[in-house]
């Protein structure tokens, strides 16, 4: 990792943080608050891809295990290791991952926008929410032993926000690629 | 940014971080090892009685522990009426007893330990070419660094598009958020190679930091 990509890495996670300081917003049709924490790390697998998106995230992580409150709500220690939401912080990883592999191989700079954001929009569901899910749904059954079923309906409530947070990472990621290209193309 | 780490002298604030994060690691593991209602509520009464020892004072230690504790709550009241009150029980006690430990790793250990004992554990890693470990202090630093920064930079889009009368939405926010913020990075790289901070490599190789 150049010297380049390790700034973009460390840049990227400042913005993560950034996001989880902002104030948690309710959206008429969807109970749950949203927080923009999550958008965020939609955001760094779609502008960065993922090695320096999985560096992004780590370095979040990172931040937060060595007592710095940097997650959404002023959040942090090694304390939120040890909260049944736990799954969804290591899943944070794995989703950068997924979404960041993904965005650089379906994406190309000769599409037309519309396929560009389509494909963005792909990789962010597959790694923000599919990806995501399977971890944090794992770890709520497991650490409360409730069973794969409810622990998945409980989680439900929180699916709508994060299609909608994937639609904005989308637009996003597509808007970012036209202004500042940063994503590595694969052929 | 201020650190969840309390200065005290108390016997775990003088303890060094490794003992502290082993001592976390084994609790966390033997806490799942057993489902009887008087060890786990044993082990809870030890890490609040750690905890106290650190002298937080109890209004403090609320507002510190009170997300975290309430997600726990949550959990364990739906534990309760999905399965049965032993569950939300068990549940309860033992989330609450690795929290506690983890708590109170976190107020007695500083930042800089922390980052110094992670350099160290990520030697192994460095020998098989994954990671340079002093990167990790240098990327931590970056990141304290520039979170204001990013802040500062959202306040400004926001106030702009008061200005000019728009609602402030995520997408017209995060774009230009996001481009100002990694533009600066190229700069950033070269202020960092041009000190050789990261070794020899931007001398040996100076191509690779440009490209």
């Amino acid at each position: 990792m150049n010297t380049r990509d390790l700034v973009l890495a460390a840049l990227f996670a400042a913005i993560i943080v950034a996001l989880g300081l902002l104030p948690p917003i309710t959206l008429g049709f969807i109970p749950v608050p949203i927080t923009a924490q999550s958008l965020g790390v939609m955001l760094a697998g779609v502008v960065l891809g993922s090695r320096r998106g999985v560096t992004a995230v780590l370095l979040v992580l990172l931040l937060a295990a060595i007592g710095l409150p940097v997650l959404s709500g002023g959040r942090g220690g090694l304390a939120v290791f040890a909260a049944p939401t736990t799954g969804f912080l290591i899943g944070w990883v794995f989703a950068v991952l997924a979404t960041g592999l993904l965005a650089e191989r379906l994406v190309k700079p000769s599409q037309n926008a519309t396929i560009q954001t389509l494909g963005f929009f792909g990789a962010a569901v597959a790694g923000g929410v599919l990806v995501l899910y399977a971890f944090g749904i794992t770890y709520l059954a497991f650490i409360t032993g409730i069973g794969m079923s409810k622990a998945f309906l409980g989680s439900m409530a929180f699916i709508p926000g994060d299609l909608l947070k994937a639609a904005i990472a989308a637009l996003a990621g597509r808007a970012v690629m036209a202004g500042y290209p940063l994503l590595p193309a694969r052929t | 940014m201020n650190s969840l780490y309390v200065a005290g002298s108390s016997f775990l604030h003088r303890l060094p971080p490794r003992p502290k994060l082993i001592l976390l690691v084994l609790v966390s593991l033997s806490i799942f090892l057993t489902r009887s209602l008087p060890v786990l509520g044993c082990a809870a009464a030890a890490a609040v009685l750690l905890y106290a020892t650190l002298g937080i004072g109890w209004r403090h230690s609320w507002v510190r522990l009170r997300p975290i504790l309430l997600t726990i709550a949550i959990v364990a009241f739906a534990t309760l009426l999905l399965n049965s009150a032993t569950d939300g029980a068990i549940v309860l006690l033992r989330l609450a007893t690795l929290m506690l430990v983890a708590a109170a790793v976190t107020a007695t250990t500083p930042i800089g330990a922390f980052i110094d004992e992670v350099t160290l554990a990520a030697r192994p890693l460095e020998r098989i070419g994954l990671v340079k470990a002093a990167d990790i202090g240098l990327a931590v630093g970056l990141v304290i660094r520039f979170v204001p920064e990013v802040i500062s930079r959202y306040q400004a889009l926001r106030q702009a598009h008061q200005a000019r009368g728009l609602k402030p939405r995520p997408a017209t926010i995060v774009v230009p958020l996001i481009i100002q913020t990694l533009k600066s990075a190229d700069e950033i790289a070269a202020a960092i190679d041009a000190r050789g901070i990261r070794g020899q490599t931007g001398l040996r190789n100076p191509q690779e930091a440009r490209s």
